[in-house]
């Protein structure tokens, strides 16, 4: 716990911190700003010639910007950067002379950037969903599909988080591995039938989220086409599977690798 | 008959090497408890040494043991160690109070015990005034006390400070030999290295020598002169004669090499007692002309390492 507090206040004043608020302020301007159009213009928005509702936005928003986008975004940046920022900044040193075992050290700063991530992206969808989801719709009626987006983010972000918390300690260069991974990888394989896809984090996450995909694009189609649900019950196992999976080996990695800092 | 102390640290055949360049070259040695001086230039494996003592590195071959336990991969010999590393490096947004307190917390004291700790810590380093101030507004001297802070918070049997006079001033500098020397005399142990050697000598006279990823020599300066007597000894003599004084040198056997500068002879002898024995000798006659001054570059620290690196 010491090592999540002291991560903890040194992750929400970095500068990486700025970043994350830039991205999940983002999506609450946009919200914002289709609140304010749709109020000065008396009209609910219109896609492709057709009415959209303030229910079906928010969840073309939940799909195109946190689960695509910002949810792998921010696995990668904060999962590959938990030792190896450390690494960089010469300050690994001072955290494995202690008396605690490097995997708890890695562990303790891993709950830092799921406290982080969690409580400042969840506010975020929250805020979107209070100013969307009125429009031409019910809050009361599309509130447990909120409570499941929030949880399905949440689970994202602990199994991509894990995920690159390895890559971050087993590669040198893991936040170009990582980039590749979500969108190259990722969206790659997901457009093709076969069994490639159970080798991503979002085939399972995908599955979890309670809307409908949209077909904002021609590989959205694609990917509509091709797109198999696994169950919630796999999903979750899975998702599960692969977070305990990535975290043991990268505790079994910083135990066992030696750091040689830069002279 | 009484047990002597245990041995801070024991290698054992100790190598590191990275790739295909060594580190540390089949290193056999015990460290006595004390302060103990490394020493050595830029690049002479030091850091390795250090790192392997602080378990940073495994060994390549042989073993090391700090404390009589491995410390590789061990991180509960931690509770004994106090480490103060050579980088500059910190998390320039917190304070030295913050930062003392967090990290000693990390060897399981609580809050409150840990901001104890690191108030006497920094009391100890002249750091009070300063505690509540931003490191990174701390000078480069100020910034090498608040990493000794750290290292000594948790009262550790054994201290390892890597540089740690590195960029400091000279009252600075004074300051930390004080203090250094001080936790001596009260009993820990401490393992500091310099590649500067009157740094260490004003710390401590039990000294390691090392160069090339071997230590050339260990123990204190006196077993260190002893050790030198067994190399060539170079003594330099400045006479109103230096030809006529080399071609007597020529007639001892323990000479093993001459040559001229300017107006002096510098000899190599294999036994330096013995050659100063004649020299007096010759010097009172005055047969060769007058001996002026007598030098030998092996009469200090300095030149001891300078020896022992070249030869």
């Amino acid at each position: 716990m010491r090592v999540f507090d002291f991560s903890l206040g040194e992750m929400l004043w970095s500068r990486r911190s700025v970043f994350l608020a830039l991205l999940v302020g983002g999506p609450v301007v946009i919200a914002l700003a289709i609140r304010v159009a749709v109020s000065a213009f008396s009209g609910l928005p219109r896609i492709n010639g057709s009415t959209v509702s303030g229910s079906a936005l928010f969840g073309m928003m939940i799909w195109l910007i946190y689960i695509r986008f910002i949810v792998p975004v921010l696995g990668v940046f904060y999962g590959t950067s938990l030792i190896a920022d450390e690494v960089d900044d010469k300050t690994i040193t001072y955290l494995f002379t202690r008396p605690i075992r490097r995997s708890a050290v890695l562990l303790g700063k891993y709950l830092a950037y799921l406290a982080c991530t969690v409580l400042l992206v969840l506010p975020s969808v929250v805020l979107v969903y209070f100013f969307i989801v009125p429009l031409g719709g019910s809050i009361g009626e599309s509130f447990p599909a909120l409570v499941e987006d929030l949880g399905m983010l949440a689970i994202g972000l602990v199994a991509y988080g894990a995920l690159f918390s390895w890559v971050g300690a087993r590669l040198k260069r893991p936040l170009i591995i990582g980039l590749v991974f979500v969108f190259g990888w990722e969206p790659g394989v997901l457009l093709f039938p076969g069994y490639l896809k159970r080798l991503t984090i979002a085939y399972y996450v995908q599955a979890l989220v309670p809307h409908a995909m949209p077909q904002d694009s021609a590989v959205s189609v694609l990917m509509q086409v091709f797109h198999e649900v696994p169950s919630v019950w796999i999903s979750l196992i899975a998702l599960c599977a692969i977070s305990v999976f990535a975290l043991w080996a990268a505790g079994r990695m910083v135990e066992t690798r030696e750091y040689v800092l830069e002279q | 008959m009484t047990d002597s102390p245990p041995p801070v640290v024991t290698a054992q055949h100790l190598s590191k090497w990275y790739g295909q360049v060594i580190g540390l070259n089949d290193v056999t040695l015990v460290v006595p408890p004390g302060i103990t001086g490394l020493l050595g230039p830029n690049g002479a494996g030091k850091s390795t040494f250090m790192k392997l003592i602080t378990g940073q590195l495994e060994p390549s071959q042989g073993t090391i043991s700090v404390l009589g336990e491995p410390i590789w991969g061990n991180p509960a010999l931690y509770f004994r160690i106090g480490f103060c590393p050579e980088q500059d490096a910190f998390y320039d947004r917190m304070t030295g109070l913050e930062w003392v307190t967090a990290l000693v917390g990390l060897n399981g004291v609580s809050a409150e015990e840990a901001l104890r700790l690191a108030r006497r810590a920094l009391d100890l380093v002249d750091l009070t005034d300063a505690a509540g101030k931003k490191i990174g507004a701390y000078s480069k001297g100020m910034r090498q006390r608040v990493k000794m802070a750290q290292a000594l918070a948790h009262d550790p049997d054994l201290l390892i400070l890597d540089e740690p006079l590195s960029g400091m001033d000279p009252i600075g500098r004074r300051k930390t030999i004080r203090l250094i020397k001080e936790w001596g005399r009260a009993g820990k142990n401490i393992i500091v290295s310099s590649h500067i050697l009157h740094e260490i000598e004003a710390m401590t006279s039990n000294i390691l020598l090392i160069n090339q990823g071997r230590i050339l020599a260990e123990g204190n300066v006196h077993q260190i002169r002893d050790l030198i007597d067994e190399h060539p000894h170079t003594v330099h003599v400045k006479a109103d004669e230096p030809r006529a004084l080399a071609r007597q040198f020529l007639t001892f056997d323990d000479v093993l090499s001459l040559r001229f500068e300017d107006e002096a002879v510098v000899v190599q002898t294999a036994r330096p007692d013995a050659f100063y024995a004649r020299l007096t000798g010759l010097a009172a006659t005055g047969e060769l002309g007058a001996i002026h001054e007598v030098t030998s570059p092996d009469d200090n620290l300095q030149a001891v390492f300078k020896y022992l690196v070249k030869s």
